[in-house]
């Protein structure tokens, strides 16, 4: 017994000993690292006692001591609501179809860009492509809704001379083409500024490897395969993970201007909801248990992920 | 996050529109301005109150925040120099920029107030407001007078106090309508001046008249002509959803009628009091008279069809589309502007959507707990209240601004009319926030002028409009567009409805956006919907409604109304 | 050599073709919607109201400009907003480079717990009161450094650069510290040179939030002095639209459609178009200047191979 209590004392010891070891080997990362982190705990942790709103019904004006305790009572609100499944539907069918669309869109373009040789064109095209990126939601959702108006609006118009529809489709009064329409506009309005983290990563690609590779004889696509898609990998990879977390953010600002009492069973979103329930009514708290809500999904899916990349192998973002 | 936060600050000066005030529409004044910095007004101590209290006013900086966007004045704003040049009166005044809602709240959970701001009902609840019936009574004789016909009606329903200055809804004199900017069915005078200017008085008749003219004009200027359209985007829903209380022969009480008799409020969604109109509709949809466009399409693009000039008619409060209608006068289509008819179900009902303005409760500005001289605040806004200084905010200097005639009339000559419709010029030269929102005279002067300024002076009025337009007037036996409409009774005294606080976060309050969302959702389905098909649509909308609290919502807008009726009446006669 | 030219004789043709075309789409279709908003910015107020504005502007005016730049502190506000957007990009790409430098270090003891720490923070927000509270108690009201301090560690662009770091040869590392260079040093002078492309794109992130944030103005420095672009911008576009509903029945009332004074008029729609562009364009600028460091990345593969 006193053997091992000794030999265990020394283990500690010896332990300890060498985490200070390490700590002191490892002083400079440490201090590199630590004042940020304090950095981020300050301003992103401390005010988390916030939290504390979902569980009362939150009075502007009052102590955070005086306010009513309401207990579930919000969550209850929300995930009770008969519409709120409906809501939580369009909001994660919105978001997958964002997401995946402006993957693909976004790597798709920046292959295709980085087979321009000219620089100059690539330039060009690269900057104009991200200019819809720097006008407001209100101002894109203004020129989506004119041009697929059936009075005068391209997309009908252009449809009816190609004799694809025989006459103009209510695309915006049609529920079923409204979450196509959501994706399409973020497409539209962010593939080009997607696009430029792509672009960053390939220029890290060594271009050893495409000259290799042309020796081999393989040729433009395979080059793109082998070489170039491999290359930006481990971003893609890290930026999935990031945004699977991101699962309930479908945002609200396009479905609700594009939004309108035809489609509403299939534009309301959490976000919307919210809005409309909490704040426009004078109940801050839900909003808070909502964010709460979002926060333990996105929580448990990041890990998710993030595991699953680890067991494949890929880069991972913890 | 910039669109949201300003979506629903929209969304809360839009509650107040929604709900139907009319009031919003008939500013009209001088500017203000903010001059950080210079606090240490040299005042030229103000002998300027001739006739007022022999106490002058100090020099004093007032910090004003608006819980609205603007109109915002410029730096050298000439009323705000007057004001400060004669009663040493600065005002630093800030304008909210995002969402109305976050900014209280974190001007609230700071605790930091400036001396005056704009009403809203979470102040109270923070306890930020200074109660001002004490100091109304020892310290400022004409807001007392001003207000005492309303002193009641002014009190917290709560807890009895005055924290608010309602910045409209207290006449002098006649109460005079010149402009109409209120709600009514709108139709082309093109429609009317074809037909040989008929008045129609019920739905039929109306449709009727849009439906000649169309198979008459399927096209105008070479676009097919729209029958009828509305607009349900965003906080501009009424055109859709408030119009059966007004075809029900009932003022605008929001989205209940409330029975003048009784005083017994009745929401009308799904109910018999709305469905004849969105049968007619239904009908009219059949027929390919209602725009196919209309309830998915925004704001823009009502506008823009409003403008083409092909749009026969709507329903909607008139300021809505005066822009459009500016353009199409612009564009020398006059024929095609619009004539407000006051259409009702049937002729046995007197219209009603003429109504004399109530007071606008929760509505003006407060003095917060943080003002340090609440006392000097209230003497400035009293001395305002003077005609000498009303004259001023409304009319603007004389010689400069407006003319006097021989009679003593006022009126404006063709270079002041322009100024005034000059948004830069008014920047510089009308101090319109501070007008809009401080306590006014409405009706008239003891001089006869128009309280408020040109555009409510009929003959100014009268003088300022196009002949064709004076035509149609004629063919009507009318002198103003708000002559086609029945003169308003005296108020029911719990009205408006729409101005009851439904407690935020309260059943009520959540029963109101259900009723309003059930009615975005189903009422497009039910008027695009077959005739055939029609009861059963109509059937899925009751029993939707039938889900929904709406009992929550009636009883307190019935528990206020009868508070209302027994608080206000009785203490009115005190006061008369 | 003579074989393989045969092989991709044709092909490489249709490919650059088929790409360019592609490519041509992009370009037109992402280019639209700023030449209408300028087409709208040059346009008459009252006459966009009839819509059917395309490319170019129908009754053309500077008026909208004018009253953009006739609003009082524009010009200040562009100089907080230049300074905010270049004090805040140099500082946050710093340390949060820094950061990710450290957390790429397969050694670093806290390397876990830090980087949950920091990447937690994407999917959580404390809320608005309380994070008023926070910068009220540290006494940063109403300064310039609540621009640049509460944001200032990105978790997005730290796990990017990490990413990019992860890249790199870690041999690279290795040699700085035989030859004994400490770990802030290997940072300065062998990973941020090397890091370029990624820096340069980051940086791009930053500046961009940092010109067009408007709502820590809105929240938190309300003072004239230090009031951003955006935030008058904002401001400026509120106004505009306000007067659109407000002042109707003035207008109307006064002078019902009086051709020589509606004329001219500012409406929301193409005030916020003019907005748009004065707020877009000194912002757009940045990203083909950033692009030269785009091809740095390729001097790698000397210093790897």
């Amino acid at each position: 017994m006193q053997d091992v209590k000794a030999a265990a004392a020394v283990g500690t010891e010896r332990k300890t000993a060498t985490f200070r070891k390490r700590l002191w080997s490892q002083r400079e990362l440490i201090l590199m690292s630590f004042p940020l982190v304090a950095l981020v705990i300050l301003f992103a942790y401390v005010p988390i006692w916030g939290w504390t709103m979902a569980f009362q019904q939150y009075r502007p004006g009052k102590s955070i001591f005086d306010q009513e305790w309401v207990g579930f009572d919000q969550f209850k609100f929300l995930f009770e609501d008969e519409i709120f499944l409906q809501v939580l539907r369009n909001t994660l069918a919105m978001s997958v179809i964002n997401m995946v669309l402006g993957f693909v869109t976004a790597i798709l373009l920046a292959l295709m860009l980085n087979e321009v040789k000219q620089k100059f064109t690539k330039r060009f095209i690269q900057t104009v492509s991200y200019l819809p990126h720097f006008l407001s939601w209100i101002i894109v959702t203004g020129i989506v809704a004119t041009s697929l108006s059936i009075e005068d609006g391209i997309v009908n118009d252009v449809l009816m001379r190609l004799g694809l529809i025989s006459e103009p489709i209510l695309w915006l009064g049609t529920p079923k083409y409204f979450w196509g329409i959501v994706g399409a506009s973020h497409v539209w309005k962010e593939v080009g500024w997607n696009t430029i983290i792509y672009l960053a990563a390939i220029t890290s690609i060594d271009p050893s490897l495409y000259e290799a590779a042309e020796m081999d004889g393989a040729n433009r696509y395979r080059k793109i395969y082998h070489i170039t898609l491999p290359g930006i990998r481990p971003i893609i990879v890290i930026l999935l993970i990031m945004n699977l977390g991101h699962i309930l953010e479908a945002g609200f600002e396009v479905q609700y201007l594009l939004g309108n009492g035809q489609v509403i069973d299939y534009s309301q979103t959490i976000d919307i909801f919210v809005l409309k329930y909490g704040l426009r009514i004078g109940n801050y708290s839900l909003a808070t248990a909502a964010g709460m809500f979002k926060t333990v999904i996105s929580i448990i899916l990041l890990f998710a992920a993030n595991n699953i990349a680890k067991r494949l192998g890929e880069e991972r973002l913890i | 996050m910039g669109v949201n936060v300003k979506k629903s600050a929209m969304l809360s000066m839009a509650t107040v529109l929604t709900l139907g005030t009319v009031l919003v529409a008939c500013s009209d004044k001088k500017d203000e301005e903010t001059k950080p910095g210079t606090e240490n007004a040299t005042t030229t101590d103000s002998q300027q109150n001739t006739e007022t209290t022999a106490e002058t006013v100090k020099p004093l900086t007032i910090s004003v925040f608006y819980g609205v966007q603007g109109p915002i004045p410029n730096e050298n704003n000439k009323i705000y120099k007057k004001i400060k040049d004669e009663l040493g009166v600065t005002l630093k005044e800030e304008f909210l920029v995002g969402d109305i809602e976050q900014k209280l709240g974190v001007m609230i959970a700071g605790g930091d107030y400036p001396d005056i701001i704009t009403a809203n009902p979470k102040l109270v609840a923070a306890g930020a407001m200074q109660p001002l019936e004490d100091l109304i009574e020892q310290h400022a004789p004409r807001l007392k007078e001003h207000y005492a016909k309303v002193w009641e009606q002014m009190k917290d329903p709560e807890d009895g106090h005055i924290y608010w200055l309602p910045n409209y809804g207290v006449y002098q004199g006649d109460y005079v309508t010149t402009w109409y900017s209120g709600p009514a069915f709108w139709i082309q005078k093109a429609v009317l001046k074809e037909f040989g200017y008929p008045k129609p008085k019920t739905l039929d008749e109306y449709f009727d008249l849009i439906e000649k003219y169309k198979e008459k004009y399927p096209e105008i200027d070479g676009q097919p002509t729209i029958g009828f359209t509305t607009l349900a985007y965003d906080w501009r829903k009424w055109p859709l959803i408030n119009v059966p209380a007004h075809l029900s022969g009932h003022p605008n009480d929001g989205i209940v009628v409330v029975d003048h008799e009784t005083n017994v409020a009745k929401a009308f969604f799904a109910t018999d009091i709305d469905k004849p109109y969105y049968k007619k509709l239904n009908e009219m949809n059949a027929k390919g008279l209602i725009d196919k466009e209309a309830f998915a399409q925004n704001y823009d693009q009502y506008q823009a069809k409003i403008s083409s000039g092909r749009v026969l008619g709507m329903f909607d409060q008139h300021w809505n589309f005066n822009n459009a209608e500016t353009a199409l006068t612009d564009a020398g289509k006059i024929e095609r502007t619009y004539l407000g008819i006051p259409i009702v179900y049937d002729e046995s009902i007197k219209d009603y959507y003429l109504d004399r303005p109530a007071l606008n409760l929760n509505n003006g500005f407060g003095i917060t707990k943080d003002a340090k001289d609440p006392v000097a605040i209230l003497k400035f806004f009293d001395t305002l209240l003077d005609e000498k200084w009303m004259k001023v905010l409304q009319w603007g200097i004389e010689g400069e601004d407006y003319l006097v005639d021989e009679n003593g009339k006022f009126y404006l000559n063709e270079q002041m009319r322009a100024n005034f419709n000059n948004a830069d010029w008014k920047a510089s030269n009308v101090a319109q926030s501070l007008h809009e929102y401080m306590p006014k005279l409405q009706g008239q002067y003891s001089d006869g002028n128009a309280a408020q300024g040109a555009g409510f002076q009929p003959d100014e009025f009268f003088a300022a409009q196009k002949d064709f337009d004076k035509e149609v007037y004629a063919a009507y036996g009318a002198k103003l567009p708000s002559d086609l409409f029945s003169p308003p009774p005296e108020n029911r005294v719990s009205y408006p409805a729409w101005s009851i606080d439904l407690i935020e976060g309260s059943p009520a309050k959540i029963a109101n956006t259900k009723m309003e969302e059930l009615a975005l959702k189903h009422l497009p389905k039910i008027i695009m919907s077959k005739p055939e098909n029609f009861e059963s649509a109509w059937e899925d909308y009751v029993k939707a409604m039938s889900k929904v609290d709406v009992k929550a919502y009636e009883d307190r807008i019935n528990e206020q109304l009868k508070w209302r009726a027994e608080t206000w009446t009785s203490s009115n006669g005190s006061f008369e | 050599m003579n074989t393989v030219k045969k092989r991709f004789g044709l092909e490489p043709v249709i490919f650059n073709t088929v790409n360019y075309f592609l490519l041509l789409c992009v370009l037109v279709v992402t280019l639209y919607p700023f030449l209408n908003t300028i087409a709208v910015s040059l346009n008459e107020g009252l006459d966009t109201t009839r819509g059917g504005i395309y490319l170019w502007p129908r009754e053309f005016t500077w008026k909208n400009y004018e009253s953009v730049f006739n609003s009082g502190h524009l010009f200040q506000a562009a100089w907080i907003s230049v300074a905010r957007t270049i004090a805040g990009t140099v500082l946050s790409v710093f340390f949060t480079s820094m950061l990710a430098y450290v957390l790429s270090r397969p050694e670093y003891m806290f390397k876990k717990s830090v980087t949950i720490i920091v990447v937690l923070t994407m999917y959580f927000s404390a809320g608005l009161i309380p994070s008023y509270f926070l910068i009220k108690d540290l006494h940063m009201l109403n300064t310039f450094w609540v621009y640049i301090i509460p944001g200032m560690i990105s978790a997005f662009n730290m796990i990017v650069v990490r990413t990019y770091i992860h890249g790199l040869p870690e041999a690279l590392v290795e040699s700085a510290k035989i030859d004994g260079a400490g770990e802030f040093r290997t940072f300065i002078s062998i990973i941020l040179p090397l890091c370029m492309p990624v820096l340069a794109t980051v940086s791009l992130f930053v500046a961009v939030g940092q010109w067009n944030s408007w709502f820590d103005t809105f929240i938190y420095a309300p003072k004239q002095s230090l009031s951003t672009l955006q935030y008058e911008l904002m401001k400026l576009l509120n106004n505009t639209m306000n007067a659109g509903t407000g002042n109707a029945a003035q207008a109307a009332g006064v002078n019902q459609g009086g051709r020589d004074s509606a004329a001219g008029m500012v409406t929301p729609l193409s005030i916020r178009a003019a907005i748009t562009i004065v707020a877009a364009l000194p912002i757009i600028m940045v990203y083909p200047f950033m692009q030269r460091y785009f091809v740095t990345g390729m001097q790698l593969g000397g210093v790897k191979g």
